[in-house]
């Protein structure tokens, strides 16, 4: 039996990968000081530390070493096999950690087990609170926690809860919004898959602090899986009395429904939700009232999202306190990430506010997939605006991000390196916003839509240098006069590019060039001679038979023809085609 | 009590009762926030996006037609930003919309076209846009131009909310959102009613009357033709306002003034509304004391109220009075009874009626007793927006015109005939009438307060010889529901009925606030108008329908008597359901 | 099914279900699913009882984890327990054999990420 386990890899992108090497040296050494039945060595497809040359990680004790060498072999063995003994000048510290409360039983529990839920500390928040807590100490600890809404806008959880709860009604409602709509986000609905009872057991919760009878999940249509755990787990409360009448036998009741969105974005805004629940077309109306004070129906309402609901049993079971040591001193607790585009480990990232972008995309997800530079991290989806590399120190929560031109937004995270284009990304996110305006208000309907013109201008290299005033124009006016947040936030992608990065505006529109090689517009695409081996790979993978020549006299690209699919330079082999 | 509020706008203290909205606030400091889908009628849809204002403080920009002024606020109404946003907006909006505002039923009294010459915009700064969208003309009552609209929302408000048709609402989103009937299908085949409550509350020329002034001109030229023309009580008090004038009469006028556009002879509807009274009075006397058919009755002069009950109540049927409309009486009396005493070929006589309606157009064609007379009884239908057009374009002095008296046999009315274009009034008049014919006695006052005013229903009681009547009157189609529900539910469970006699109007106070009538119209308005037509009657020597001397001659030499076979076959009409949907 | 009190709710949480030894988890939300993850769990669920292993097969959510999905963690005595990731059909098979009844850590597929 072995007592312990090395686990190796190297994490270089930059060189040669080392990681058979050394698991060979190592197992070679432990043969010739015959531990080789005592320590297990295995190599691995992912250590969880980036760039440190390479890394072994000793189990059960969990030490890592880091920039490990050949000589240091010996060492690591004499470590592993003694008790808790640490080489100290090896030992990997890790700046970011992840910091799992949301996340907390992702992945651990079956999610359509309500045992299972039970079992790792569930519901028990909910029988303090009817037990000993009440409405009032209840609404007080969330205000302690300093929680604030995980949907974007970040408005305190216990305000909402309180404005609710004051409102004298015989009628009142809570919404669980699940209406994830954001192009690369889905924190929402991995815990709705992962931990579905969690967000059940904080909207019980929110319900018992205002005093609402009734619940709802507005869930997207294209979460078939999310929106069938969850009426699993809602069969399941109901059957254990959680859901019902008197609730763990208190005098509290409450019902809850589902409702599906038919996946319009703008639906995710709370008085277009409620709209849409009444069966009603998904459009925002003016606040106030708020649907605090007049929602669902006309009757009092708190709408909270996912992220934020499953986050309250925990608030509730640890202590608002407890919560509010999290974070930073405006933004308490955590934030999932779901952070993707060229990055190494696109996933879910939760961590504490105030962890930095630069650690979240580098220490924690690994830097980029090509290993070429970052460029700029994008948070908070279509509302959310572009932030350049040297901003990355930047510790994440609401107020910072806003400073940058950015928002929290609800998770998304983009990793951009060289080859995106700082006109072509908030194209694609204008785009989105325009395809998705509810078409009410003037500013956001058309403001988005002539935006999206000069934007489409500009990457087919027909941009003039006033139309970055029309933009800026425009967006002010959205920004300023848009009805709901959609409008409102929708230029902010434009004008964080804008700001950060106008010069590679001006190289569209002054110098008709896309640096990053992405306006296929303004590309060309050539065979260089000298480099050109003449197979014809080019000649038979072109799409519209815009290369023209033959193994003989040798071949070059029709450029009235070419479709700038890229089709050629991705099969070439001999790096002859010139992309410029 | 309300909470009053104390706050500022523009640095003047003011105070207001809790909920006041910042536009409202500022109006009452003399201070107008322009915006273009707020309309006085309506609750904010909040959509333009023009009427922003700041709140000294906040980075944020408030929408001043549907945030209520706050204690302490300090609201900036207008300042450089604010008006070069207000600027783009609009600008904005003009990049969406054809700007062809010489080809525009609207030009000069267009909404946007007012507030793009007060910024001052004199260029298109965004590039065109507009989506290839056919005009749908298919109601013959009025036509809708997507292309034309800005999506204020206004008309979609007034026919879900106000008039609870839901022939229209929103389709598609983004760019692509339009104005249109569920299901994409044509007005004419959707459940519109024709009321036009659509185009009389448009900013643009979305949604505007059918235009027939082509075909009066054309009439009025031909010189084979005997052109005759009526005009509605509810045209005489809103005429004016096109040259100025609010609340006031001018049926004399309107008389002098149609001469001079070419009619050979001119009528007025309030005659035949006092034939509408001898008509329904009768019924509800025979329904009332010989009981041949079932109480309520229900009036039917309103076209678009007609349509709405043979869509959405065609088991009311019964309950509806089966006189025609005013105008479609003085119609076939026209080519009937005028031609005779005058001796002129009924083919040749061109009949135009002047209304405050635009569904007095659909109801021309409606079915075949519209041409009782042997031919269609009424050629052509203008609302009053149109007769200004046609005033105008005969070069016609209005304000210094003459006063004239109409042609007799058709015009003469009494007091009771000419307060049919108010809600209420043909309540008022038929009670007048019926009160006679059911005791043989006069009234002593004929004024019925409890029938008047813009409450949306009103529900009163009358004694008449002692018989107490039960009597209902909605106007706004929005308001029929909670009438007709209870004479249903009545009629169910074999209870008493709730009612004797129900009248309604689909538009929102009666005829005075017809969708044919003057633009920009608030309740302020309607109750001018209608305080006219009250004013008219007050001064009238006869009062009641059938102390009109011109209608009982009319009985005496041509009807007979009321429901007589002839004032059957000539003034009657029935009623069939008609599907909400077409197909 | 009985309706649970407060002391119900205590006594589920502190005494835990039977927690069979050794166990197997699928990450089975969207991505997984997306991925093949379905497949893999299947695979399983069929090899232990051809085989006849002691071992239970369990689903569980994502763990965050989606660029490795499918996911799969497995916890066998005397091992510590270890994700693999980008299981197909012939790492499942080299797990079975390898890691749970072989008793040895599978090389090249584990993602051993703190989280």
């Amino acid at each position: 039996m072995y007592t312990k386990v090395i686990l190796v890899k190297d994490t270089d992108l930059k060189r040669e990968d080392k990681t058979r090497e050394f698991y060979t040296r190592l197992l070679d050494y432990l043969r010739e000081a015959s531990l080789h039945e005592q320590i297990q060595v295995v190599r691995v497809a992912d250590i969880g530390v980036y760039e440190q040359g390479l890394v072994v990680k000793v189990l059960p004790d969990k030490v890592t070493y880091i920039n490990v060498q050949d000589e240091d072999v010996k060492k690591i063995v004499d470590a592993a096999l003694s008790d808790g003994k640490i080489i100290e000048d090896l030992v990997f510290k890790p700046k970011a950690k992840q910091c799992r409360i949301v996340l907390r039983n992702c992945g651990k529990i079956d999610p359509e087990s309500i045992e299972d839920y039970i079992s790792s500390g569930g519901y028990l928040a909910l029988k303090k609170v009817l037990g000993e807590l009440g409405q009032q100490k209840l609404i007080d600890e969330i205000k302690i926690s300093g929680i604030r809404g995980r949907g974007g806008a970040g408005y305190p959880t216990w305000m909402k809860w309180n404005f609710a709860r004051e409102m004298n009604s015989a009628e009142k409602f809570v919404i669980c919004n699940a209406d994830e709509g954001d192009p690369g986000a889905y924190m929402d609905r991995s815990v709705l898959e992962g931990d579905p009872h969690s967000v059940i057991e904080g909207l019980i919760i929110a319900a018992f602090a205002i005093g609402a009878s009734k619940g709802y999940f507005y869930i997207r249509a294209e979460y078939p899986l999310a929106v069938e755990r969850i009426q699993k787990a809602i069969k399941q409360a109901y059957d254990y009395g959680l859901l019902g009448n008197n609730i763990l036998g208190s005098p509290f009741n409450l019902d809850i429904d589902i409702r599906l969105g038919a996946g319009a974005f703008v639906c995710g805004e709370e008085t277009a939700l409620i709209s849409s629940i009444e069966g009603k077309r998904g459009t925002p109306h003016p606040r106030p009232p708020y649907p605090s004070v007049k929602g669902l129906w006309g009757k009092p309402t708190v709408i909270n999202n996912v992220e934020t609901l499953a986050n309250i049993p925990v608030i509730i079971a640890k202590g608002g306190k407890w919560f509010a040591q999290i974070g930073t001193q405006t933004s308490k607790g955590t934030k999932v990430f779901a952070v993707t585009g060229k990055v190494k480990n696109s996933g879910l990232v939760e961590i504490a506010m105030g962890a930095t972008l630069r650690e979240i995309v580098m220490d924690i997800c690994g830097g980029t997939l090509s290993g070429k530079p970052i460029k700029a991290v994008q948070t908070g989806g279509p509302s959310g605006g572009v932030i350049p590399e040297n901003l990355l120190d930047t510790p994440v929560d609401y107020e910072n991000l806003q400073k940058l031109g950015s928002i929290m937004g609800s998770g998304g995270m983009i990793v951009m390196d060289e080859d995106d284009c700082m006109v072509d990304i908030p194209k694609f996110y204008l785009g989105f916003c325009v395809e998705e305006s509810c078409g009410k208000c003037a500013p956001c309907r058309i403001g988005g839509f002539q935006m999206l013109g000069y934007l489409k201008k500009i990457s087919e290299g027909r941009g003039i240098p006033e139309d970055l005033g029309q933009l800026r124009r425009i967006a002010q006016s959205m920004q300023k006069a848009s009805l709901c947040g959609l409008g409102q936030t929708a230029s902010n992608p434009v004008l964080s590019t804008l700001k950060y990065f106008e010069d590679e505006y001006n190289e569209h529109i002054l110098n008709k060039r896309c640096p990053a090689g992405k306006c296929s517009s303004l590309i060309t695409y050539s065979i260089i001679e000298d480099k050109c081996k003449r197979c014809g790979i080019c000649f038979t993978n072109c799409p519209v038979k815009a290369i023209s020549g033959g193994k003989e006299e040798g071949y070059s690209v029709i450029q009235d023809k070419c479709i700038k699919c890229g089709r050629c330079f991705d099969v070439c082999k001999f790096k002859a085609i010139n992309k410029k | 009590m309300a909470k009053i509020i104390k706050a500022k706008i523009n640095g003047i203290l003011l105070r207001v009762e809790e909920g006041t909205t910042i536009l409202e606030a500022a109006k009452r400091v003399q201070i107008k926030i322009p915006t273009l889908c707020k309309h006085p009628d309506l609750p904010p849809s909040a959509s333009c996006g023009i009427c922003i204002v700041k709140n000294r403080g906040s980075h944020k920009m408030l929408r001043s037609c549907c945030t209520p002024l706050d204690e302490g606020m300090d609201i900036v109404t207008h300042d450089p930003e604010i008006v070069e946003i207000r600027r783009t907006v609009i600008e904005l909006i003009l990049s969406n919309h054809p700007n062809d505002c010489l080809k525009c039923a609207r030009n000069n009294q267009c909404e946007l076209q007012e507030l793009t010459a007060d910024f001052g915009i004199k260029e298109e700064s965004f590039p065109q846009f507009l989506r290839d969208l056919p005009i749908d003309t298919s109601t013959r009552a009025v036509d809708l131009d997507p292309k034309k609209c800005i999506l204020c929302g206004r008309c979609v408000h007034v026919c879900q909310e106000l008039q609870d048709v839901w022939a229209l609402s929103f389709l598609e989103r983004g760019m692509k959102t339009r104005i249109s009937p569920a299901g994409d299908i044509q007005l004419a085949d959707s459940p519109c009613v024709k009321c036009g409550q659509c185009s009389a509350h448009c900013p643009t020329g979305a949604f505007v009357e059918q235009d027939h002034t082509a075909q009066a001109w054309k009439g009025l030229q031909d010189p084979d033709k005997y052109c005759v023309v009526q005009i509605a009580p509810a045209v005489r008090v809103s005429i004016g306002e096109a040259f100025g004038y609010t609340g006031k009469n001018f049926t004399k006028k309107l008389y002098a003034l149609l001469r001079r556009l070419g009619f050979h002879a001119v009528f007025d509807t309030s005659f035949a509304a006092d034939v509408t009274i001898m008509e329904e009075a009768s019924e509800f006397e025979e329904r009332l004391l010989h009981g041949n058919r079932p109480l309520p009755l229900i009036t039917s002069c309103c076209p678009s109220w007609v349509d709405f009950m043979e869509k959405f109540y065609p088991d009311m049927i019964e309950h509806f009075s089966s006189c025609k409309s005013p105008h479609e009486i003085l119609g076939v009396l026209s080519k009937t009874y005028y031609a005779e005493k005058n001796k002129i070929d009924p083919s040749k006589i061109f009949m135009v009626s002047i209304m405050p309606c635009t569904s007095k157009k659909y109801e021309i064609t409606r079915n075949d007793e519209m041409s009782a007379s042997g031919f269609q009884d009424i050629d052509a239908v203008l609302c009053t927006r149109e007769l200004v057009r046609m005033i105008k374009q005969a070069g016609i002095d209005f304000d210094s015109l003459p006063d004239e008296e109409c042609d007799s046999i058709l015009g003469e009315y009494a007091g009771a005939g000419v307060i049919f274009g108010s809600t209420g009034g043909v309540m008022e008049a038929a009670l007048r009438t019926a009160h006679y014919f059911v005791t043989g006695r006069e009234l002593k006052n004929v004024k019925f307060e409890s029938v008047r005013g813009l409450k949306g229903v009103k529900e009163t009681e009358i004694e008449i010889d002692g018989k107490k009547l039960r009597i209902a009157i909605a106007h706004g189609l929005g308001n029929v529901e909670y009438i007709l529900n209870k004479v249903r539910d009545a009629k169910l469970n074999n209870k008493e009925m709730p009612y004797h006699f129900i009248e309604v109007m689909a538009c929102p106070g009666g005829c005075v606030g017809g969708g044919g009538q003057p633009y920009m119209v608030t309740d302020e308005l309607r109750i001018k108008r209608a305080q006219a037509l009250y004013e008219d009657d007050d001064q009238k020597q006869v009062r009641c329908s059938h102390q009109n001397p011109y209608i009982k001659r009319i009985y005496k030499e041509f009807l007979g008597k009321p429901l007589s076979e002839k004032s059957e076959k000539l003034l009657h009409t029935n009623y069939k359901a008609r599907p909400v949907y077409v197909k | 099914m009985n309706k649970l009190s407060p002391a119900d709710l205590d006594k589920m949480s502190k005494a835990p279900v039977d927690k069979p030894k050794d166990w197997i988890k699928v990450g089975l939300s969207s991505c997984g699913i997306a991925a093949g993850a379905e497949d893999v769990f299947n695979f399983f669920v069929e090899e232990v009882k051809k085989r006849n292993l002691q071992i239970e097969i369990k689903k569980c959510g994502c763990t965050g984890m989606c660029y490795a999905e499918p996911l799969v963690e497995v916890s066998v005595e005397g091992l510590p327990s270890v994700i693999y990731g980008a299981v197909n059909k012939e790492v499942a098979t080299k797990i079975l054999e390898k890691h749970v009844i072989s008793k040895m850590l599978v090389n090249d597929y584990i993602f051993e990420v703190s989280i």
